[in-house]
């Protein structure tokens, strides 16, 4: 404390803390009520006002209600700094809650429990359960959120105290009140307990959903986002459920009304009924569109969920386009989202009234909106074969009039839109060359030249334009570097001519000699390469056919799409990404181990989708895709083997895992023999070590030719298992073999559908064509390591899930010899014993393992010792995993 | 559910701050406000209501120039989030009678008050200002509302318009008045915002009606209230009996795409005689919300002329066509168009005896401004604007300028010709009739006519 201080407080005689302590020591009431006042005015305004901690406690005991909230507003600020001190209030606290006003009562374990003092705490437990009980509902129901701050604090207090029960009884109170707030305080504590606390039994549905009628507005949003986590029997339930919701969406509450949205979608997976599913989307839509009406914020909360609903129906408001026409008045995020919107809801039958619309946003002041909606317009002619004409001149229009930035963006979806329909419109490269020089975006330079490349032989003075690039190729940005260095490829394959051989020298000097950007190096050595070695492979590579594009930006993955519908009204369905990407608050559920694996770089860029299509990933077609961003794909062929060099810098520093010595254990299976695949043998097989998951491969060369450059991809599977690393396998001589293990990674590129254990694998190498084939994922190396259950939990998890979760399956051949000798077995792969008993004859046994994503499964196996045939019963909470889980367990029964 | 509350002056001052369960950091507002203000580097960019930074989720809205925040770490519905703040202001302006940055500083200690008992542990408690009145004990300081702006629909009514009590709508629900007496009146509000779209040629592209029938209560022992609406009102484009509906806009039903109403409505009756009964909460609170597509005649047409004259030269006739009835006037109508960026200077050329007209050429914005503080029903005006360019046209000048836009407010019309037949106070006391307010006021939300 230097003389500062004393200097701020100078400015009374006294300085004010002295005089505000006089003042609350006063023998008057009203002259101490307005020196609390006076505190929690400093307070607020971040003057430390603790030194009066004593002075303020002693105002507490008063009838005044006014006074006494404030004093509490002052002690929940400060009793964190002043533990010790706190006590002082415990007393009045403890009388407060048995006072006969119940707004004291519901004032002090209010209170009590933000205060996150031990001290405090321990004395809240007593009042608390009195409170819980209490007769007046306005107390329960703040005792009801007491419970979720007490459990916040001390989650065990909560457990022994047998308070859970006494709020799962408040769910049953006659008051809606409390019932909303029991509801959220359990939905809180279940969120963060690894147990089943609050369980949607059919019972409590039906509970809840009378109290929907009567409870507050916001009641009902805690109770409909309770429900939405009950997963109806079947389809009649769900129906009932939606014709008990369906009245909220006439709520002018707007939170009520995408609370009972989701739900209805929720249900509505389970109605098989069309004409039920067909009606129901009939009352959704206005609603939905009533949302419109509200403030720009809701707007936009509103629109950011719609465009989550249209991907899965887009019935619902296929009709109604119109509503998102852009208001001149908007705010900018506002307009964005309608754009998108209408593009997913544009079709052949109102196309032109939308490009009617999109026209005119592109003539509008707000650059980013303008370019958005000429973007707009390239969409509709990708997505709409029909329409594709039209949109263009209404491009061509805009281009017209000249603004620059139309211009650029204009080209830019040009490209793409000449990539969807080749050799269609390209009449109209006259035109865009008009504005060649008005280019100064990297995206619509890139889109321009890649233009000019790709049609080079129909462009009389392609060599002209390009060459007026080549000037300033050092500064232009590394988009655009590449695009010249493919353009002018192209340009000589296609005229090879004086001019563009000269072009090229330059070009490839500038690029191989000048740079020091090694994406830009590596794609021209290799066209150098190619040029020098083989013209005409050169030309089979470069000038090879392109697939053709779809319009697939912002269409979200399916089984992103249902979760992300799962979770309509929160958070997730404005950011559309999945909780777990954005929520942090830390959690006391056990981290599941997918979460404790390495984040491997991507240094294996092709998507999955082209290695699993045969010849989509045919190499020549990677490296002129003008938007894929800068990074050159290691995909292309060499000829010349010690290009190999080039090819691995990309992978050099990613993570090495391979493994020199075999695996031990039984040979693998064989999954590609060498007779279907020019000598390469593969066998492989999933496996689990050290809690992590590989994929044990030998390659075995039985051709006459070193192979080396190996590369594997694996397809969309149920777990999304991936390579998590590179493979590094070494040149493979004639006669030769190597072994590798692979590290792999879950929920990478998640199929959607029914869980398979289908596994489809493509590997290459630099000599052969790609290889496919299909492996099985054995459930048992998805075991976790923390698949143990407790006794009681295992009892009680069994109890809580329903009967039809519960699958079983007779292995009739296996012969159980020894208990001891079985157990061993399935311990080594993760699958725990848990208890044992005798039923006549027979041995019954429970066990328990993990899946990830914690997805328990409950077994309980049943067999005579010495007699062929085994009973095996599961109950698990994704009872569509069961045939996986047999599988598994009868390998493992029968290795 | 919320971590935080606080109200951010447009300066980024704290005006209050609570905290409700400690898992966010006390920096946030100067977080949050820094975030907004820089959302994109050149700051055009009008910041989401909803956004993440750092693990933290950010709601805010706009209510008279002040920012209502709130902060959470977990997955909670944002809708929840934004109505409640929007909720938590008219609360506010229900007790303060004026909303603003000095009322709130005034009040500070009611207005936490109300805050502990609106949310508990980030849990909506009740956004009611009846049932709040149980609970919370302090009295508002009323601050001056004469030479404040207001909240809400309510500022409609303060715009030149004499047959309304002006003051009335800014007194606070629970202070007394000066004489001690309290005044029993109430006020039925019909707003609708409407918004129209026409193409170049005149034609209605796009309209739709927004409308609110907002209540606001000062009947002491909270009598029952029944509404009565038109007898030819359906709710649900569907559910137009054939026979009763002519398909042309003038004569026929008065049809509702949809419509919501307040939780206190009671709609026992409504299918039979389109009755509604309600017992109005203190406040203000909008009994229902509706929506209408239907056609309707706009009240405003605009007719639009752009001549070259000239390489460097255009010259713009602008002409809006009031088509209600004379015996109604438009307030504060405003005209503004684009005009293309090269434009230099513009000369008008305004019709003689209008008073309180005026015509602009914002030129930081190259916008053409044309306000006019009445307009009389039936009557026509007409602008002509001479432009200068410091460029040669491109060729088509209608593409580099507009659209027209009008903003406006017309009292005691709607076009849904939606109506309150009767507005019934169910009679407790024995004291005079109470002052019974029903108000309709039309405002333009988008109305624009392409060129």
């Amino acid at each position: 404390m230097s003389g500062h201080d004393s200097k701020y407080f100078s400015t009374t005689k006294k300085g004010e803390i002295p005089e505000l302590k006089e003042e609350l020591n006063s023998q008057y009431k009203d002259k101490r009520k307005d020196a609390v006042k006076k505190v929690i005015a400093a307070m607020t305004v971040g003057k430390d006002v603790s030194s009066l901690f004593t002075d303020v406690v002693n105002c507490m005991q008063t009838e005044n209600l006014e006074l006494k909230k404030l004093v509490y507003l002052y002690l929940i600020n400060y009793a964190k700094s002043q533990p010790d001190l706190a006590i002082l209030a415990v007393n009045t606290f403890v009388k407060d809650s048995q006072d006969p006003n119940p707004l004291i009562r519901a004032l002090a374990v209010r209170t009590m429990g933000c205060i996150r003092v031990d001290k405090i705490t321990e004395y809240l437990c007593d009042p608390l359960q009195r409170c819980l009980k209490d007769d007046d509902p306005y107390v329960r129901k703040t005792a009801a959120i007491c419970v979720a701050k007490l459990y916040d604090i001390n989650a065990e207090l909560v457990e022994d105290r047998g308070f859970l029960d006494a709020l799962k009884d408040l769910i049953s109170d006659n008051n809606p009140m409390v019932v909303a707030n029991a509801v959220a305080a359990l939905a809180e504590i279940q969120e963060h307990s690894s147990k089943p606390v609050f369980e949607i039994t059919s019972h409590t549905l039906s509970k809840l959903l009378t109290a929907l009628n009567e409870c507050t507005e916001w009641g009902q949003v805690f109770i409909l986002d309770a429900l939405s986590k009950y997963k109806a029997v079947d389809a009649r339930e769900a129906e009932n459920i939606v014709e008990r919701v369906t009245p909220r969406l006439q709520h002018a509450n707007c939170a009520v009304v995408l609370s009972a949205v989701k739900m209805i979608l929720l249900q509505m997976e389970l109605i098989t009924s069309t004409d039920v599913v067909r009606n129901l989307c009939k009352k959704m839509a206005p609603p939905l569109v009533t949302l419109l009406s509200a403030e720009p914020e809701i707007q936009y909360v509103a629109l950011r969920n719609i465009n989550l609903i249209v991907q899965k129906r887009p019935t619902i408001l296929a009709h109604e386009i119109k509503v998102f026409f852009c208001k001149y008045n908007d705010p900018i995020y506002v307009k964005m989202e309608k754009l998108e919107i209408m593009i997913k809801l544009a079709s052949d039958r109102n196309i032109d009234q939308v490009l009617l619309e999109f026209k005119e946003y592109a003539t509008e002041v707000d650059v980013d909106f303008v370019r958005k909606a000429v973007r707009a317009i390239g969409r509709c002619a990708i997505k709409l074969e029909r329409a594709a004409e039209r949109c263009i001149s209404v491009l061509l229009e805009l281009i017209k009039i000249k603004v620059n930035y139309v211009v650029q963006e204009a080209i830019i979806v040009i490209k793409d839109i000449f990539r969807r329909y080749p050799n269609t419109y390209e009449s109209i490269i006259a035109t865009l060359c008009e504005s060649l020089d008005t280019l100064d975006e990297p995206e619509a330079k890139a889109s321009m030249i890649w233009i000019i490349g790709e049609y080079a032989e129909r462009i009389d003075n392609a060599d002209e334009l390009l060459e007026s690039f080549l000037e300033s190729f050092p500064e232009e940005p590394a988009q655009v570097q590449l695009q010249l260095l493919t353009a002018t490829v192209k340009l000589f394959l296609k005229k090879p001519t004086e001019g563009p051989q000269q072009m090229i020298q330059v070009v490839l000097n500038n690029a191989t000699v000048e740079t020091d950007n090694p994406d830009l190096r590596d794609r021209a050595y290799i066209y150098w390469r190619l040029l020098s070695t083989d013209p005409e492979a050169a030309k089979d590579v470069v000038l090879a056919e392109k697939p053709v594009i779809s319009d697939d930006s912002n269409q979200l993955d399916p089984s992103l799409l249902d979760e992300l519908l799962a979770n309509i009204a929160t958070l997730s369905s404005v950011y559309h990404k999945p909780p777990d990407a954005f929520v942090t608050r830390v959690k006391t559920i056990q981290k599941t181990e997918e979460e404790e694996y390495p984040d491997v770089s991507e240094s294996y860029s092709e998507s999955p989708a082209h290695a699993a299509a045969p010849g989509a990933s045919s190499p020549a077609t990677t490296s002129n895709v003008p938007s894929s961003a800068g990074r050159p794909q290691p995909a292309a062929p060499a000829p010349v083997p010690d290009l190999l060099d080039l090819m691995g810098m990309d992978n050099s520093s990613a993570i090495v895992a391979a493994d020199p010595i075999t695996p031990t254990g039984p040979p693998l299976p064989v999954v590609l023999p060498a007779a279907t695949s020019q000598g390469l043998q593969i066998n492989a097989q999933m496996i689990r070590r050290d809690g992590q998951i590989f994929y044990s491969m030998v390659f075995e060369n039985n051709s006459q030719v070193p192979l080396d450059g190996f590369m594997i991809q694996f397809n969309k599977n149920t777990f999304g298992l991936a390579a998590g690393g590179p493979l590094q396998v070494p040149q493979l001589q004639p006669g030769t073999s190597a072994s590798v293990l692979l590290p792999m990674v879950l929920f990478q590129n998640i199929s959607p559908g029914p869980p398979s254990s289908l596994l489809q694998v493509a590997v290459k190498n630099n000599q052969q064509p790609v290889w496919y084939y299909n492996d099985k994922i054995s459930l048992s190396a998805l075991f976790a390591e923390d698949g143990r259950m407790e006794r009681t939990t295992f009892l009680e998890t069994w109890k809580s899930l329903p009967d039809s979760n519960e699958i079983s399956k007779e292995f009739p051949t296996f012969v159980l010899s020894s208990i001891e000798a079985t157990l061993d077995r399935l311990a080594a792969h993760n699958m725990f014993f848990i208890a044992k008993r005798k039923h006549s004859n027979q041995e019954v046994l429970y066990l328990s393992a993990k899946i990830p994503r914690g997805i328990p499964f409950l077994i309980e196996l049943t067999a005579a010792i010495g007699v062929p045939g085994l009973k095996c019963a599961i109950k698990t909470p994704s009872p569509e995993m069961a045939p996986l889980f047999f599988e598994a367990v009868e390998t493992l029964l029968h290795n | 559910m919320i971590s935080q509350f606080f109200v951010l002056s447009q300066r980024g001052d704290n005006i209050v701050f609570r905290d409700y369960r400690g898992d966010v950091q006390k920096g946030s507002a100067e977080i949050f406000f820094r975030k907004v203000k820089f959302w994109k580097e050149d700051g055009k960019e009008e910041a989401p209501p909803v956004f993440n930074l750092d693990g933290v989720n950010y709601f805010h809205v706009k209510v008279v120039g002040l920012l209502f925040v709130a902060t959470t770490r977990t997955n909670l519905s944002p809708s929840l989030a934004l109505e409640l703040l929007q909720r938590i202001a008219r609360v506010i302006k229900d007790y303060l009678g004026v909303l603003n940055e000095e009322s709130l500083r005034k009040n500070f200690v009611l207005v936490y008050e109300l805050l502990d008992e609106v949310i508990d542990f980030g849990y909506v408690q009740t956004t009611s200002t009846e049932v709040l009145k149980s609970y919370v004990f302090n009295e508002p300081i009323v601050v001056d509302a004469a030479r404040l702006p207001t909240l809400g629909p309510a500022a409609l009514f303060m715009q030149g318009n004499k047959r309304m009590p002006g003051t009335a709508v800014t007194k606070s629900v629970v202070a007394n008045e000066p004489g001690g007496r309290k005044r029993e009146e109430i006020f039925v509000d019909i707003i609708e915002k409407i918004s129209v779209t026409f193409s170049s040629s005149g034609y209605v592209l796009t309209s739709e009606i927004d409308g609110t029938i907002q209540m606001k209560s000062y009947l002491t022992g909270n009598p029952e209230i029944r509404l009565a609406l038109n007898d030819d009102l359906y709710i649900g484009r569907g559910s137009v009996p054939h026979y009763g509906y002519s398909g042309s806009s003038g004569a026929g039903a008065v049809i509702l795409d949809d419509c919501n109403f307040h939780e206190s409505v009671h709609m026992d009756n409504f299918d039979v005689d389109r009755t509604m009964s309600l017992v109005p909460p203190d406040g203000e609170f909008p009994v229902m919300n509706y929506r209408i597509t239907q056609e309707f005649k706009p009240p405003f047409t605009v007719n639009t002329l752009i001549e070259e004259a000239g390489s460097l030269k255009a010259e713009v006739i602008l002409k809006i066509r009031a088509e209600f009835p004379s015996s109604i006037t438009a307030n504060t109508i405003l005209v503004e168009m684009p005009l293309p960026t090269y434009t230099t200077r513009v000369n008008f050329d305004l019709e003689r005896g209008i008073v309180g007209q005026n015509a602009d050429f914002k030129e930081s914005q190259k916008k053409l401004e044309w306000s006019i503080k009445k307009i009389v029903g039936g009557s026509e005006h007409t602008l002509r604007a001479k432009l200068n360019f410091s460029q040669e046209l491109h060729g088509n000048i209608t593409k580099e300028a507009g659209p027209v836009s009008l903003t406006f407010t017309i009292p005691m019309y709607n076009p849904s010709r939606l109506q309150v037949k009767y507005l019934q106070i169910a009679k407790k006391t024995k004291t005079a009739n109470p002052y019974r307010w029903v108000r309709y006021v039309t405002q333009a939300n988008s109305y624009v006519a392409r060129i």
